[in-house]
């Protein structure tokens, strides 16, 4: 016989479900570095975009920590915002309507210092029209068990994800930290908890320090690393997680073109969200979609197709 | 605001470690105290693009901001303006602008006082050439006196001080502006956050409305990685704290707006 003959391509070969959305494509924004959306739309079309994920929405609005928040290092950066955002309730009146007739999908994502932070942000935001899925940020301290970060411990992550799935009916995204040990058990978690997809890598925990004054760079001496400098351990990551995943995957860290992307695609994931890259260039997420669109024809493969389609000699 | 490929039009060096410039940009829109934010390289590092306050419009008529490009001036201190000094015209940089809020326009009838220290001279020249005024320049040495070059605006007055004497007072600038508070003045400054800080303290105590532009480091340039932010006073004491970002809310303040100490 002779070769197998070339699979058809789809009528859309870039559309992907997650958590039962169907997206345009597989490339959306990663939160905190969209804003609320619209403020992007001076720069790119982003109806182009696969979803948009806004800035982390919490019970009440925070103004986030001091300054210097943000330090530049090498093919990277460091942020440490403090999780500043207009709280929920502003995000439903004043942000959202901004993005009315916007056709494209708008995702939530949340976080608290409590669960019953987490669960009251959930409820506020289910059911409201313009919002297809909320994505749990897991990576933050839980204060009433002395800070321990929710994302780091697998219990504690488990139960935070179960009380959002009881409070709401929405889609449900829970957004791993990658500062553990094993990744696997993070995912079983979440899944064991209900989530209906999964998204990582969230940043990285660094430190920069100035050598003149012996002080940390940050006024929170830590912060979190992003950009083209972690990809390689977000790819590591999702692939990992992919193997024990049975949910679809969002993948992202350091994404900066078609290219990256890809590499997270190949390594399991079903979508992707692009983050810093946005900062660089505001139309970064758009050019990737317009990239995988080329690879997809090139190569005659859809995305569904591609995802975890990594060849291990 | 847009994001553009800019052919570089000029590039000169103005003396040791300074340059000028010259960025083709067809309709910039451009106020006094706007910035861009400029991509050094295409590489992945340095990764974020730099801000830069724009000097001036270029082939504009009149006051008129319309223009065939902008100018900027700045001073080489570490990796990404160091890349920049060696671009060559015909190389092409992205910018993206102009961003900022700009200064207001002084209120008619009041004398316009400007302060600056070092490249804190940059955004004032758009100002300048509009008001005229009392431009107080501080600088280190009178090896800093081009970037007076070309200065000028209706009925402008200089005066300037140096830290080491070897132009003008000996001092610092903000000797200069002690002799300027008087009612009927209303101050603009740029420099050195410390400069900014005495700047402001001094027309608070005279009573004397004063416009100051910060620098933050910066990701984004238009407000949405919340990096550059900068303390602020809640004039109704209600939120003790409170923040702004540079690059959208400024980079000019309202002096009084400010929370000098926890800044
Ligand atoms: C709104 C705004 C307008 C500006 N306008 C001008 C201008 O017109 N002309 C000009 O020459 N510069 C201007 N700057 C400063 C300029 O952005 C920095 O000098 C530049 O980003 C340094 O980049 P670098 O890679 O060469 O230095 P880096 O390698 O990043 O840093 C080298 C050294 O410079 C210091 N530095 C870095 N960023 C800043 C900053 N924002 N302010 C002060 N020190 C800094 C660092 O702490 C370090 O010590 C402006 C900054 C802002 C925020
Ligand atoms: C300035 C900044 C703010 C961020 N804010 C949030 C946030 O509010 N919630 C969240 O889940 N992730 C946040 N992140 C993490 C990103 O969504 C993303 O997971 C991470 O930056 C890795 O992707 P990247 O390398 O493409 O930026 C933020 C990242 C940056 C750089
Ligand atoms: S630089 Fe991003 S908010 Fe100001």
């Amino acid at each position: 016989m002779g070769t197998p003959l070339k699979k058809k391509l789809p009528k859309k070969p870039l559309e992907v479900t997650i958590a039962g959305i169907k997206f345009r494509n597989p490339v959306m924004t990663a939160s905190g570095t969209f804003g609320y959306g619209a403020e992007f739309a001076p720069f790119t079309d982003i109806e182009k975009l696969g979803a948009i994920v806004v800035k982390g929405l919490s019970l009440y609005p925070r103004q986030g920590n001091p300054g210097p928040r943000i330090v530049e290092t090498p093919c990277g950066m460091l942020n440490a915002i403090g999780l500043q955002n207009v709280g929920v309730d502003d995000f439903i009146e004043k942000k959202l309507p901004l993005l009315k007739g916007v056709r494209t999908h708008v995702i939530a994502n949340i976080f608290g210092e409590t669960i019953e932070d987490y669960m009251e942000v959930a409820r506020k935001l289910d059911g409201v029209k313009g919002v297809s899925a909320l994505e749990i940020n897991i990576s933050c301290p839980n204060v009433k068990k002395g800070g321990i970060v929710f994302g780091t411990d697998p219990q504690e992550a488990f139960r935070v994800v179960s009380a959002i799935r009881k409070s709401t009916s929405m889609p449900l995204i829970t957004k791993l930290s990658p500062n553990v040990a094993d990744i696997r058990v993070m995912v079983k978690a979440a899944e064991d908890a209900g989530t209906d997809a999964i998204s990582l890598i969230n940043t990285l925990t660094g430190m920069v320090i100035d050598v003149e004054k012996r002080r940390p760079v940050l006024a929170t001496a830590t912060g979190g690393l992003s950009g083209p400098a972690i990809r390689p351990v977000a790819v590591r990551m999702v692939w990992q997680a992919a193997q024990v995943a049975k949910v679809p995957i969002i993948g992202m860290g350091g994404i900066m073109n078609a290219n990256d992307a890809l590499e997270f695609l190949i390594a399991g994931a079903s979508a992707v969200q692009v983050g810093t890259a946005s900062f660089i260039d505001p139309d970064a997420a758009v050019k990737v979609a317009v990239g995988l669109e080329e690879y997809s024809k090139k190569h005659s493969v859809s995305m569904k197709d591609l995802t975890g389609s990594l060849k291990l000699a | 605001m847009q994001s553009i490929e800019s052919k570089i039009l000029y590039n000169d060096m103005l003396a040791e470690g300074y340059f000028r410039l010259g960025l083709e940009w067809k309709t910039p829109r451009v106020k006094a105290g706007h910035f861009v934010m400029l991509r050094v390289s295409d590489g992945m590092d340095p990764l974020l693009r730099r801000p830069f306050g724009v000097y001036k419009v270029i082939g504009a008529k009149g006051s008129a901001s319309k223009g065939t490009g902008i100018e900027l001036l700045y001073r080489v201190v570490g990796r990404g303006t160091s890349i920049l000094s060696a671009k060559r015209p015909g190389e092409v940089l992205g910018i993206l602008g102009p961003l900022g809020n700009g200064f207001p326009s002084p209120r008619k009838g009041l004398k316009v006082v400007m302060v600056t220290g070092g490249m804190g001279i940059v955004p004032l020249y758009m100002l300048a050439s509009q008001t005229g005024g009392i431009l107080l320049f501080g600088a280190r040495t009178k090896k800093e006196r081009f970037l007076l070059d070309g200065f000028k605006g209706p009925g402008l007055k200089v005066k300037t001080a140096t830290e080491d004497g070897s132009m003008g007072t000996k001092g610092l600038v903000t000797a200069l502006l002690e002799k300027e508070l008087a009612a009927g003045v209303v101050v603009y400054a740029c420099g050195p956050l410390g400069m900014l800080k005495a700047v402001s303290r001094m027309c608070s105590d005279a009573g004397v409305r004063c416009f100051v532009s910060l620098e933050r480091s910066m990701a984004c340039g238009i407000g949405v990685c919340l990096g550059c932010a900068v303390r602020s006073v809640n004039h109704d004491g209600k939120e003790n704290r409170n923040y702004k970002m540079v690059c959208s809310d400024g980079p000019v303040f309202d002096g009084e707006d400010i929370d000098w100490e926890l800044l």
